[in-house]
This record gives C-alpha cells, sequence and structure tokens, in this order.
C-alpha cells in the first residue's frame, strides 16, 4: 500500500471538519473497546501478566533465527509449503506462481493487515483474480473502496447508514435495511464465495515454533471459513509473530482478546498445524496449506537497538482505543495501514522515517498507550526516538528550529530570559498573531493573555 | 526468477539479517510458565476450579451461547429427540457415535439445519469448546445452527490445561468455538449469525464414559 | 525547611498571580521560599519536540540553579515530571530529579498536609488531570483531595484524566486535531463554576478554546485554588 502520511494535516483537518459523523462514529467504537478491555482486566493482575507476555515476545524475538527454523521445519513435515518473502514484491511473486500453477479464479480473504501492508487485493486482481474479503467490516470498506481505519475494527469509521447506502446500491437490499438483513445479505453473498472460491488467504496472529501452529482469532467464522472450505490455503505471517511454545499459546490469545475486545478469547479460534483433507487423514479441509513468511522491513527494525520493540506488537489496537488523538480522525488521517500510536512506531521502523513524517509527531505525549499494552511496548519513548532522529536527520521544520533554538539561548542567559518574558507582554496582539505557530494557535484558540506583570516583577515588589 | 528461487534467497536473507540483529543483543530468557502466585484468582480470575463445568456454562452463556447439562446417555437421547424436532435435515460430525446423532435426514453441510460435533475438550476460563478438524470442518461450520456433545470430565479449568491436552495429537486444526458467530461492524450493532452458526449448543454429558 | 520555587517559563508570564499564591500558600505553612533568579525553562518544548541538544542545555542550566536547594517546587505537573523523570536521560548526576516535586504533591507527600482550611466551602470545580502528573508523576489523589478538603466538591467529570490536545508543540503542528480534542473536554464538562489543573498548557489550552468557543468557565491554576482553599480569600 502506498504511504501518505505527508498530508496528515490536511486529512485530519478534512476529516475534522468535513465529516464529523468519522469523529463520531469513532469516538463511540473506541469508547466501547476501552470501556469493555477496563471491564476485562479487573479482576486481574494485568501487570503481571504484561510482564509476563513482554519477555516472552522478547524471548522469541531475540532467538527469531532458530524459532522460525523450528516452526518451518514442523510445518515442512505436516505437508506444508512454506515460503519466504523479503519485500512486498517477493510476497506477489510467490502468489503469482501459486495462483497460476493452481488456475486460481476466485479468492476468499480474511482480515489481514500484512496485506494491506503489502497492497495483496490489487496485485491479485491484476492477476485476473477476483478477491472477496470476507470479514464484515473488511467486505464493507471493499465495496467503498477504502483502507482500513482501525486494526482490529476496519469500519469502525462507518455508520449503519453508510451501511445501508453502499448495501442498497451494490446488493440491492432496502435503503432502510435492519441490521441483520444487511449481515444476512452479506452472508448470502460471500457463502456462496466460500463455497466456491480455489483460494482461502488468511493473515496469522501467532505463529507457534514448537507445534508450527497458525493461530487465528475472530468472531465471524470468516476466518474458519475462509482456512477450511477452499481447497488451498495462503496464509501471510509476519516473522515477529512468533512464539516459542505451544504452552504460551492459551495466555496469549486470552491477553489479546482482552485487549482488543474485551472478550475472553473471540469467539472463533483456528490453530492451524497442517494441511487437512487427502494428504492427511482428514474428512476435508485444505488439499495444500502455504505460509508464506514475510519480512518487510522487521528484521531492519530488530536491528534497531531501540526501536525494535514496537515488534512486540500483538496488534490488538488497545493503543488506538486510548489514543485521544486517534479518536478525533480515525486511522485514515495517518495515510499508513498502521495508525495511532502504534503506527507511529511501527511505520519509521517498516518504511522508513522519512516516508512516514510526521507520524511520530501525530501525538499529544499524553502516555496513555503504554498504560495499555498488553506487551509493554514503550511507545510514547519509542516515538519519541523518531522524533529524535527526524531532528538529527534535519526532516523537521525551519521555523520550529529557530523557535527553540531561540529559546534555549535565551533560557540559558537568565537576564535576557527576564526581559523577554516581559518584553513578550509589550508586544500588540495582531503581531503576535502573525507569528508562525502563534498563527496556528489563534486560528482557533484565543491568545494567551500576556498583560500584567510577570512573576519576577512580583517577587521584586515582594509579596505579601 | 521462480517462486522457490525467490524464496530460497529470501530465506537466506533474512535469516541472516535476523542472526545479525540479535548478535549484539542480549538474549531475554523465557519466563517459563506464569508464576502459581497469580492462581487463585488467578491471571483470568478463578474459572471455578471447584466447578469447571459451571463455570464452562457461566462463560459461554455470557457470549450468547447455549448449555444443558444431561445427567446419563438415556437423559441425553431423550433430549435429543425433542431438541430435532425443530430441524429438518443434520450434517453430523466423522466421530459422533450414533447414540448421539438425531433421527433426522442427513444432508450436505452446505444444505443441512443442524450441525453435530463432539469436542475434544473444553476450557472453562474461557468458555470455549475444543474442536478438531478430525471429525471433518464443514459440519462444524456452515450449518446455522450447532450441537456440540462434551463430557463433563473433558471440560478443564485453564485453557491451557485444554490445550496442553491435545497438545501430543494435533489435528490439521484445532479450532475453539466459545459462542455464536457475531459481528459489531455494522455500524457498532451486535449481530449474530454472521458467517459462522448463529446458534451453539453445547450439550454437557455428566455421567462416567461408557 | 526551605524551598526553592520553580516559577517554570509559562508560570512567569502567564500565571504570575497563581505563582505568587503557591509563595502566600507555603509560607503560611511555615515554609520559607526562594526564588533562585537565574532560573529560565527547563527544556521541556524543546525535549518533546525532539530537539535533544537544546533540551539538555536548558536542563543542565536549571540542574546548575537548583544544585543547592533541598526542595524544587513547580506549580507545574509536566515541568515537574520532566525535571524528575527526563533530567535523568538528559543529564549524568541530576540530583535535582529527586528533589523536585508538583506542588500539590509537595504538600501531601513531603509536608503530609491532609487538611489547607475551608476557603472552598460550596465551590463547585472541575479538575482536569494533566497527562504527566497523572502518568510520569503519579500524581492523582493528592490535588483533589486537598480540594474537597476545604469543602470543595470536585464534579465527577467523565474526561477528566483525558489529554486536553495541548502536548507542546503539537498544539500548533497539528492545530486542528488537538483544538478537537480540546473540545471533546469541553463538550463533557459537568455544571461547574471553574475548571482546575496544576499544568499552565492544559490551562491555555483549554481556556483559550473555551473563550473563543464562548464558553464562559474559567480555567484556573491549582495554586491560586489552594491559596483560597487556606486563606479563604479568592
Ligand atoms: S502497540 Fe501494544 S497496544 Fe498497540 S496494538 Fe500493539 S500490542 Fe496492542
Amino acid at each position: 500500500m502506498d504511504v501518505h502520511s505527508r498530508d496528515y494535516r490536511a486529512r485530519a483537518r478534512q476529516i475534522i471538519e468535513e465529516t464529523p459523523e468519522v469523529r463520531e462514529a469513532v469516538n463511540a467504537a473506541t469508547q466501547t473497546f476501552v470501556d469493555n478491555r477496563q471491564k476485562a482486566f479487573a479482576d486481574l493482575d494485568g501487570t503481571a501478566l504484561s510482564r509476563w507476555a513482554e519477555r516472552v515476545k522478547s524471548h522469541a524475538l531475540s532467538h527469531l533465527a532458530d524459532y522460525l527454523e523450528e516452526a518451518e521445519a514442523r510445518l515442512v513435515e505436516r505437508g506444508a509449503h512454506v515460503h519466504w518473502a523479503e519485500t512486498a514484491s517477493d510476497v506477489h511473486q510467490i502468489f503469482e506462481c501459486i495462483v497460476r500453477e493452481q488456475g486460481v479464479k476466485k479468492a476468499v480473504k480474511a482480515k489481514s493487515m500484512l496485506s494491506e501492508e503489502i497492497g495483496l487485493n490489487p496485485f491479485l486482481e491484476s492477476c485476473g483474480v477476483e478477491v472477496f474479503e470476507t470479514d464484515l467490516g473488511e467486505y464493507i470498506i471493499q465495496l467503498l473502496g477504502e483502507p482500513p481505519s482501525h486494526i482490529v475494527g476496519p469500519s469502525i469509521h462507518k455508520s449503519l447508514d453508510d451501511t445501508r447506502v453502499i448495501f442498497h446500491e451494490r446488493l440491492g437490499t432496502p435503503r432502510d435495511a435492519s441490521p441483520e438483513r444487511l449481515a444476512e445479505a452479506a452472508r448470502d453473498l460471500l457463502r456462496d464465495a466460500f463455497l466456491t472460491a480455489d483460494l482461502g488467504i488468511s493473515g496469522g496472529n501467532f505463529l507457534v515454533a514448537e507445534t508450527g501452529s497458525i493461530a487465528l482469532i475472530e468472531n465471524e467464522g470468516n476466518i474458519r471459513l475462509s482456512t477450511s472450505v477452499p481447497r488451498i490455503h495462503i496464509a501471510l505471517v509476519g516473522i515477529e509473530k512468533v512464539l516459542p511454545k505451544w504452552a504460551d499459546l492459551p495466555t496469549f490469545l486470552q491477553v489479546t482478546a482482552k485487549s482488543a475486545t474485551g472478550q475472553p478469547v473471540g469467539c472463533f479460534v483456528s490453530m492451524i498445524q497442517g494441511p487437512g483433507g487427502s494428504p492427511g487423514d482428514e474428512p476435508d479441509g485444505p488439499e495444500e496449506l502455504h505460509v508464506v513468511l514475510v519480512d518487510n522491513g522487521r528484521s531492519r527494525l530488530l536491528a534497531d537497538p531501540e526501536a525494535w520493540e514496537a515488534l512486540r506488537c500483538v496488534r490488538c489496537g488497545a493503543c488506538l482505543n486510548i489514543c485521544p488523538v486517534y479518536r478525533q480522525t480515525g486511522g485514515h488521517a495517518y495515510g499508513y495501514v498502521y495508525s495511532g500510536p502504534i503506527g507511529g512506531i511501527l511505520g519509521p521502523g517498516l518504511v522508513g522515517l522519512e516516508e512516514t513524517l510526521p507520524l511520530p509527531f501525530a501525538s499529544s505525549a499524553c502516555g496513555a498507550c503504554a498504560d495499555v499494552c498488553p506487551v509493554r511496548i514503550p511507545i510514547p519513548d519509542l516515538l519519541h526516538v523518531w522524533r529524535q532522529r527526524a531532528v538529527e536527520r534535519g526532516l523537521t521544520s525551519d521555523v520550529e528550529r529557530s523557535v527553540l533554538g531561540l529559546l534555549t539561548s535565551t533560557a540559558t542567559r537568565p537576564r535576557l530570559f527576564g526581559w523577554a518574558e516581559k518584553a513578550a507582554g509589550l508586544l500588540p496582539a495582531p503581531v503576535l498573531r502573525h507569528l508562525p505557530m502563534l498563527r496556528e494557535w489563534s486560528a482557533g484558540r484565543e491568545p494567551p493573555r500576556l498583560e500584567g506583570p510577570t512573576f519576577r516583577e512580583l517577587w521584586d515588589e515582594g509579596i505579601e | 526468477m521462480s517462486d522457490e528461487r525467490v524464496s530460497k534467497r529470501a530465506r537466506a536473507r533474512i535469516l541472516g539479517r535476523v542472526r545479525e540483529a540479535n548478535q549484539e543483543r542480549e538474549p531475554v530468557e523465557h519466563p517459563g510458565t506464569l508464576p502459581d502466585a497469580l492462581e487463585p484468582p488467578g491471571p483470568f480470575g478463578d474459572a471455578g476450579r471447584s466447578d469447571p463445568v459451571g463455570a464452562f456454562e457461566d462463560r459461554l452463556r455470557a457470549a450468547g451461547g447455549e448449555v444443558v447439562r444431561l445427567a446419563d446417555e438415556a437423559a441425553a437421547r431423550k433430549w435429543l429427540e425433542e431438541f430435532a424436532r425443530e430441524f429438518e435435515s443434520v450434517s453430523v460430525g466423522v466421530g459422533v457415535p450414533d447414540t448421539l446423532q438425531p433421527a433426522l435426514p442427513k444432508a450436505q453441510p452446505s444444505e443441512a439445519a443442524l450441525g453435530v460435533s463432539v469436542a475434544v475438550g473444553a476450557s472453562a476460563q474461557t468458555g470455549s469448546l475444543v474442536l478438531s478438524s478430525k471429525e471433518g470442518r464443514r459440519s462444524q461450520l456452515l450449518p446455522p445452527v450447532h450441537l456440540i456433545w462434551v463430557r463433563a470430565g473433558d471440560v478443564h479449568t485453564t485453557l491451557g490445561d485444554a490445550l496442553q491436552a491435545c497438545r501430543e495429537d494435533l489435528p490439521a486444526t484445532l479450532a475453539l468455538h466459545s459462542g455464536p458467530s457475531k459481528s459489531a461492524d455494522i455500524g457498532q450493532i451486535l449481530v449474530t449469525g454472521v458467517h459462522g452458526p448463529g446458534r451453539i449448543i453445547a450439550a454437557v454429558l455428566l455421567g462416567p464414559r461408557p | 525547611m526551605r524551598v526553592s520555587l520553580f516559577v517554570t517559563c509559562l508560570g512567569d508570564r502567564f500565571f504570575a498571580d497563581a505563582a505568587a499564591d503557591a509563595v502566600r500558600l507555603l509560607r503560611s505553612l511555615d515554609v520559607d521560599v526562594d526564588f533562585p533568579k537565574n532560573q529560565t525553562c527547563c527544556g521541556q518544548p524543546a525535549w518533546n519536540a525532539g530537539h535533544i541538544p537544546q533540551a539538555r542545555e536548558m536542563a543542565a542550566h536549571t540542574a546548575a540553579v537548583f544544585a543547592d536547594s533541598d526542595y524544587v517546587v513547580l506549580p507545574s505537573g509536566s515541568c515537574a515530571a520532566m525535571l524528575r523523570c527526563t533530567y535523568p536521560r538528559l543529564l549524568e548526576a541530576p540530583v535535582v530529579a529527586e528533589r523536585s516535586y508538583e506542588l500539590a504533591e509537595f504538600l501531601v507527600d513531603v509536608l503530609e498536609i491532609t487538611e489547607l482550611g475551608s476557603g472552598l466551602e460550596g465551590r463547585r470545580l472541575a479538575y482536569h488531570h494533566g497527562c504527566h502528573a497523572l502518568r510520569e508523576l503519579e500524581v492523582e489523589e493528592q490535588p483533589v483531595r486537598l480540594l474537597e478538603s476545604a469543602g470543595a466538591k470536585i464534579v465527577p467529570w467523565e474526561m477528566d484524566q483525558e489529554c486536553c490536545g495541548f502536548g507542546g508543540l503539537f498544539a500548533v503542528k497539528a492545530p486542528e486535531v488537538s483544538i478537537a480534542m480540546a473540545d471533546r473536554k469541553l463538550d463533557t464538562l459537568p455544571d461547574v463554576e471553574t475548571v482546575v489543573s496544576a499544568d499552565g498548557g492544559c490551562l491555555l489550552q483549554l481556556e483559550g478554546r473555551a473563550r473563543r468557543r464562548g464558553v464562559p468557565i474559567p480555567f484556573r491554576p491549582l495554586a491560586s485554588l489552594l491559596w483560597e482553599a487556606r486563606s479563604g480569600r479568592a
């Protein structure tokens, strides 16, 4: 997927000013997630859990190569094909070979952020494959031609009425159809796709090295269907998804579901060890299982002495839900698959800092995300690391640099500083309004009152 | 370049970069299992050590599932006869004993009104039934209503115990079903029965294993 | 006991009266207050924007100014957090870090004060928790308890711990988002006569937005309310 982060401010403004309903929908949905998460952790020792989860993921990452080889060996033993891809175009080539050789015409796809990262749908379509997103939220935005707005709830920015309109146009449902009726229409259409598709595509929440298991959490059943009904299943798995042991999985399944939606574990979980059907001794299931292990910037991020911790992320979305910046716009403002706090640290790490600016700055540094991350990623610190690097590499604005330079040189000269504080109060308001930064301030806020003495003056006069 | 050559080259380069990245890093120890000190009430709350079936029932009901407890096989058969009345056809998983199959015409999973499975286990902690792909997945997924038999003795307290019990003989896919299929993707309004079964009934067999 | 007041740059310029109230309050509690004249800015704006050398220069300056102080008390949560939590990352031996306190925190945790007076009898207030006081200093109950002990009713506010949208340069780099955040705070405000906060930046943000929207509620620094609590003088 192309990155459009540069336009963050303009897109954010547009969403806030022109589509206030998006802000309302995102606020309502994230608040529900936040409340449910809080309830789910209310009686638990959340700190102990997140400390444990942090260490398991850090351990897995610090032994990543061995664990990847172990997972590969287990999968191959069970008859799966394991592919490795460094980049999006590697993934494309792997898919192209499979769909050509097998004559794939129709694919059903379960939600996968990694597939968004590498622009899989447009590529498959260019190969003549019809792709059906089967997660209801993904299906809605696929009809609308939009990218996901949230890593867990891709369509949280859409209202009931938005869905009514597009379903009316595309599926012929009544303009005032109930949510149940809309869901039924989507189910009927997608049920047919499940039964006739040659290929099912999924992501993977976890890859267990010890057993080669790909674990997936969901609520609708579309992942189970995508990975069970078509003849071929391809799972796209980021190399950072590794868990060492089968015994680690139950806790991660629960921690992830609770953090994401507050559910104990999600309505359906799939743990896939190999193909089913004829090569195995099972009555059905895909005859071929392909697992594509994708790097796409991850190994480079792993080498980063500070920013690597972002790789622990389990994509629960808790940091988005709690983020007051994210909540004003939803994910589209960020111009990158991963939005919100995690997007601000994954973007620069996976794609590059220059390409994803100003995402690390799209945060008020309130720190709320650090409190909810189930794998204790120090998100505010990492945002700050990327800010530092942006400054060091000269990627921030000249105005900002001069203003802060001026502040520093006055702040280290106390007399000058005292004088400047006093002098600021003498500047006429119209001048102030036109100074850079104050202009942005004044566009929606009254400027601070500058009249009256400074504290220094009060102190010198004597405080009674 | 062929798909295999791409993959082989990528494999070498990825593993090489990963190893190099980790060379400088202090390896982190695996913390082992979650310390016992966290239980009870345990990291996920007291899942009802004394009454796993009761806890299982509470959790599954909370997620929108239905639960019946049946004292023995005779009671089960009687209940099944009554239950089956509202359906016209059934698709039954491999391994469901004859005695626990409803007397309904068999149909393809995609056509059947009811799917019947036997769970290989259950977890009280999460209200989950553990299903194996060995019995066939379509009857678990395609019919709109899913009846799942589970023996009380197979209801484990924690999800960890339930999964550990399957560790030695993992099927192609092991699945957890913990409630009816649902979605809130349409305007944040909850609807059930989206793709998977919209009704899930756990029938718990309390008697001793025959 | 002697404490040094670090008024902070915003406090000096925009909240001089409140800083004077902090001095009055501390003196009334038998604390000697001094005001090292060479103090300037803690460096937070530069740090926050990622300008490390500049932040370090200001931190070094500030650490030197307060090198001999037993306690440094700040009427600002985020600047106190800067000294306590960030200086150790910028300076080699930041002794000033462990001696720095936000005002309410100092009163409750160091002076062990539980009541100041009864000067806020019958007042209906809302309290805005600045993010850094709350999450870095973990100051949550102290200011609320002090205000309540003087008779104020702190009216529950569902958004009281949510960021106001100030965020230093964030306020001018993403002004539309910043303002939308302030609006969320204002839109959920309960029926109160005054909103109180220990953070100058938050007050400028919320007050600036409220005035622009014509919301007639005053936004006031905690130090002033605490002095009213003690003195009964508004
Ligand atoms: S960074 Fe943490 S909170 Fe955010 S999505 Fe990843 S795991 Fe969840």
